[in-house]
């Protein structure tokens, strides 16, 4: 579903941290939110999923109104899936998941078994399958991160926003998270919107790039519009060399470092 | 800790709670039957039942001491055993409660002021030699619970910033605000050189009223306590991730944690106003069932309220037993019974078992 | 009449009184107004009652109804034979509802060491309570002593035993009359921390007896009946003596004397600390006139040669 924000300015009382952020992004394509530290990629991501206090602006998932909406409501809409990867260590690993349909479900917390067949699915996709019964408090990191992936699929809403979701993952899992997402944007017809630290993962894997700094949109577009030397230069304050992989068809950027003095 | 081999059917606590419940529920029922048939007057387990069958029946007592049998059975033991049942389910669902809502293993009921609240509305109800007037031997346990709710509300109040009701707040404003309870209450206590034993005595626990009166005070809180927080086990599940996660999985998460503290509250006031500041109970309950059948509240909670029963008639039962007979304040009981337990935690914290 | 033959016609008439046993009170159906202003509706004499006060206790057997007192609390250990009786619980801890039940009697005598809310408890369980509260001085201790006697059916030995205490109290008086002086005295309750030490205040049975045995109590000016006062109080005040009513709790003059400080007391270099027998004030009933006239002797031996 199509994702319409137009922000004129978020924050807490007292201090606004976003200022005029506006973008659309339709279903099936993936964007990558960019920015150094303290930009706002979060507090974005806070914003949409309507944990932010004060937001002015619009902020609409095919034409709902977000800020409108009950907590239930925006969540059928927008899953997160958060920055931190803290999971109580007491829950089994299916139990989490489970907890993803949360609001599909009455007060009591019933599931019927479409609820558990979404959460086999979230598990099978995010590759935990053989962890389901598996105390949280066990598991790595990495493992921690499927998890909560998991929970976000089976949550099985048109929006999938993710915020540094390959921080913790080792390589061959961050691959196939992003390849995941990809497939979920593709076939699942989602709109997903993730915040990332890895340009070489963003130029990967994201169709639009939204580069934030101080808050503020300092860019916006196609990845390989944005994601150039020159701009990336401008939004990090750091001089890069962007190069195509032999074999085409990626970009990779790496940091330039000043020639070696004692060299 | 559980074992992590074969799959358990996770769609239906309601399957993997009956045999836990009944468990607990019947390990209750039978310590309450214990209770009854325990005191300082030995009555052989088939005369207390023909005694109370004859109640039930509305039968005469039998003459000579028939009728100092029943009322010992009917007014004295079967009330108090009620008493504790409910006492211990209220704690212990409470303390289950604010274990999840405070993600807190250490987390008892006391902890955002009830029990210091409670404490000072007693003993100012006490210095003041209320009961001398209309509301009579009721307006201790009455005062004591108006203040417990009081206090609870003042620190809700202080711990809320715009919409919503973090956690360090609350915990903060409880602490600050018990402090001063405490101090005022000690401040009264100094200055009430006759009433002081009886601040003593209800402040050391154990009901300080015995019969029907004080089961009848505390059953409706209890039960509308209780009840709240079973409809609220669901909820409290998806808290334990925080307030953020919580709103992004379709909760109101202040709302949530309210109704989860006004009930939690009305159940500890309920149980502090009539049977005294009972230690331990909610804090060990809901932490030991924990560990053996798991921290999902949709099981935790009623397995507290049948565990905590349970341990509260045996904290009882052992009170009237060990030096009869003179009767232990339950809490001693109960606080004899803490300390070995934190030391077991610090051992196996340290062993990094968490 | 000098002294010693009031003393003797009070006691002979006291003996002669006692020697003709009277007939059994008849029963009579009463209601009176306990101490707690509850109306109580009981049949004199009690044939079997239970005492959940040591004074109370004491009371009962001093007017001669020690064999109508069928339990006792912990506390009750005066006289010795009390203690034989069975105890029915106390202190802090509970009081036993089911003995005290089981023991079936006629009247339950509480006193101010009982809360309300045991009263209650135990009128819920249809059982006679009698409140008496604390007499605030020597009138008030012969009333309770007066009122035992009726509630037992022992009137006539409470009204020789009251007369002869009177007349001892009245003997200590007369003593007392001619002499001018009022040494002050430091009544010390607790020491637990030597340097806070708890004394009586205004309005308490010791300051009163004090007063009586021709002292004066220093704490009297103080704001509550249990006041904890520092060194510097006591230093300022240097009162003439020092009575240890901490002495069952191990306090000696010595240890006293030992505390940092304290030797600055002229009562402390001079050998005025004396211990002192707290049950004999604190414990309202007989015995108080025997803390009467130890305090006098203490305080004015020489009226007393």
């Amino acid at each position: 579903m199509l994702l319409k924000t137009d922000i004129h300015r978020a924050g807490y009382d007292g201090l606004d941290i976003l200022q005029d952020i506006r973008f659309e992004l339709p279903p099936g394509r993936i964007m990558a939110v960019i920015g150094p530290n303290g930009s706002g990629k979060t507090t974005l991501i806070r914003a949409l999923s309507g944990v932010l206090p004060r937001v002015q602006g619009s902020m609409r998932v095919n034409g709902t109104d977000l800020l409108a909406a009950s907590e239930k409501e925006r969540a059928r809409l927008l899953a997160v899936v958060p920055q931190s990867t803290h999971i109580p260590p007491a829950f089994s690993v299916e139990e989490v998941v489970l907890l993803g349909r949360t609001p599909h479900l009455n007060w009591l917390g019933n599931t019927s078994g479409e609820d558990l067949q979404n959460a086999e699915e979230a598990m099978r996709r995010a590759d935990i399958l053989d962890l389901r019964d598996r105390l949280c408090g066990e598991l790595s990191a990495g493992e921690r991160q499927r998890v909560i992936l998991a929970r976000a699929l089976a949550q099985d809403t048109p929006v999938l926003l993710m915020d540094e979701p390959t921080s913790h993952l080792d390589l061959q899992y961050q691959v196939a998270f992003l390849t995941l997402a990809r497939e979920l944007a593709l076939e699942g017809d989602k709109t997903v919107l993730a915040a990332m630290h890895d340009l070489n993962l963003a130029a990967l894997f994201g169709d639009v790039v939204l580069a934030l700094n101080g808050g503020k949109a300092v860019a916006s577009g196609l990845t390989d519009e944005i994601l150039t030397a020159e701009k990336v230069e401008e939004i990090y304050g750091l001089p890069v060399a962007v190069l195509d992989a032999p074999g085409g068809g990626q970009r990779v950027i790496i940091p330039q470092l000043p020639a070696n003095p004692a060299g | 800790m559980r074992k992590s081999s074969t799959p358990r059917h996770l769609n239906s606590p309601v399957k993997t709670l009956a045999r836990p419940l009944l468990l607990t529920t019947a390990l209750a029922l039978l310590l309450a039957v214990l209770s009854v048939g325990v005191g300082a007057v030995n009555i052989p387990p088939g005369q207390a039942l023909a005694v109370l069958w004859d109640a039930l029946r509305g039968v005469p007592p039998a003459s000579g001491g028939g009728d100092i049998l029943r009322v010992i059975l009917v007014d004295l033991r079967l009330p108090r055993t009620l008493l504790m049942a409910l006492t211990g389910a209220a704690l212990a669902a409470s303390g289950a409660a604010y274990q999840g809502l405070f993600r807190n293993p250490l987390a008892d009921p006391y902890l955002i002021g009830a029990a210091s609240g409670a404490g000072l509305g007693a003993v100012a109800a006490i210095s003041l030699d209320w009961p001398s007037s209309a509301l009579g031997y009721l307006a201790v346990p009455l005062a004591s619970f108006a203040t417990a709710i009081i206090t609870v509300l003042i620190v809700y109040r202080m711990a809320r910033v715009g919409n919503t009701l973090p956690v360090t707040n609350l915990i903060l404003a409880g602490v600050a605000l018990s402090s001063f309870a405490t101090a005022l209450t000690s401040f009264l206590m100094i200055n009430a050189s006759g009433e002081l034993r009886r601040a003593l005595v209800w402040l050391l626990g154990g009901s300080t009223l015995s019969g029907w009166k004080p089961v009848i005070g505390q059953l409706p809180y209890t039960l509308i306590g209780c009840a709240v927080l079973l409809a609220m086990s669901y909820r409290l599940n998806v808290l334990q991730f925080g307030d953020e996660q919580a709103q992004q999985l379709g909760l109101n998460a202040r709302r949530s944690r309210t109704v989860v503290v006004a009930a939690a509250t009305l159940a500890t006031a309920s149980a502090v106003a009539f049977s005294g500041i009972i230690g331990f109970a909610g804090l060990i309950v809901p932490h030991i069932l924990r560990r053996i059948w798991g921290g999902d509240m949709r099981r935790l909670m009623p397995l507290s309220i049948a565990g905590g029963a349970a341990l509260l008639l045996a904290a009882d039962i052992l009170s009237r037993v060990i030096l009869a007979p003179q009767e232990l304040p339950v809490g001693i009981i109960t606080a004899l019974a803490g300390a070995p337990f934190f030391l077991a935690i610090l051992r196996r914290t340290k062993k990094g078992r968490w | 009449m000098n002294k010693r033959i009031i003393s003797i016609i009070t006691i002979s008439t006291a003996l002669l009184l006692g020697a003709c046993t009277p007939a059994a009170a008849p029963a009579a159906d009463v209601t009176l107004t306990d101490g707690l202003g509850r109306e109580v509706a009981l049949t004199t004499p009690a044939e079997t009652i239970i005492s959940l006060s040591p004074p109370v206790t004491e009371m009962l057997f001093a007017v001669g109804a020690g064999d109508q007192v069928v339990g006792r609390d912990t506390f009750s250990d005066y006289p010795a034979e009390a203690t034989n009786l069975p105890d029915v619980g106390g202190g802090f801890s509970d009081y036993d509802l089911e003995t005290i039940l089981s023991l079936q009697p006629e009247l339950v005598i509480a006193g101010e060491i009982n809360t309300p809310e045991l009263v209650q408890s135990l009128e819920d369980l249809d059982l006679t309570v009698y409140y008496l509260a604390n007499p605030g001085d020597l009138e008030g201790t012969f009333d309770a002593i007066r009122t035992i006697g009726m509630l037992s059916g022992h009137e006539e030995q409470a009204q020789a035993l009251t007369a002869d205490l009177e007349a001892r109290v009245q003997a200590v008086e007369e003593a007392l009359a001619p002499i001018e002086t009022r040494p002050t005295v430091y009544y010390e309750l607790d020491a637990t921390d030597p340097a806070k030490p708890y004394t009586p205040g205004p309005g308490t049975f010791y300051t009163s007896m004090i007063d009586q045995a021709g002292g004066t109590n220093i704490g009297a000016e103080l704001d509550s009946e249990w006041a904890q006062v520092s060194l510097e109080f006591l230093l300022v005040q240097d009162p003439d003596y020092i009575l240890l009513g901490d002495a069952m709790w191990g306090v000696t003059p010595e240890s006293l004397a030992a505390r940092p400080g304290w030797d600055a007391l002229t009562a402390v270099h001079e050998g005025r600390v004396l211990p002192f027998d707290d049950n004999l004030i604190v414990r309202f009933g007989p015995r108080q006139v025997e803390g009467l006239e130890a305090l006098a002797e203490i305080l004015h031996p020489e009226a007393f040669e």
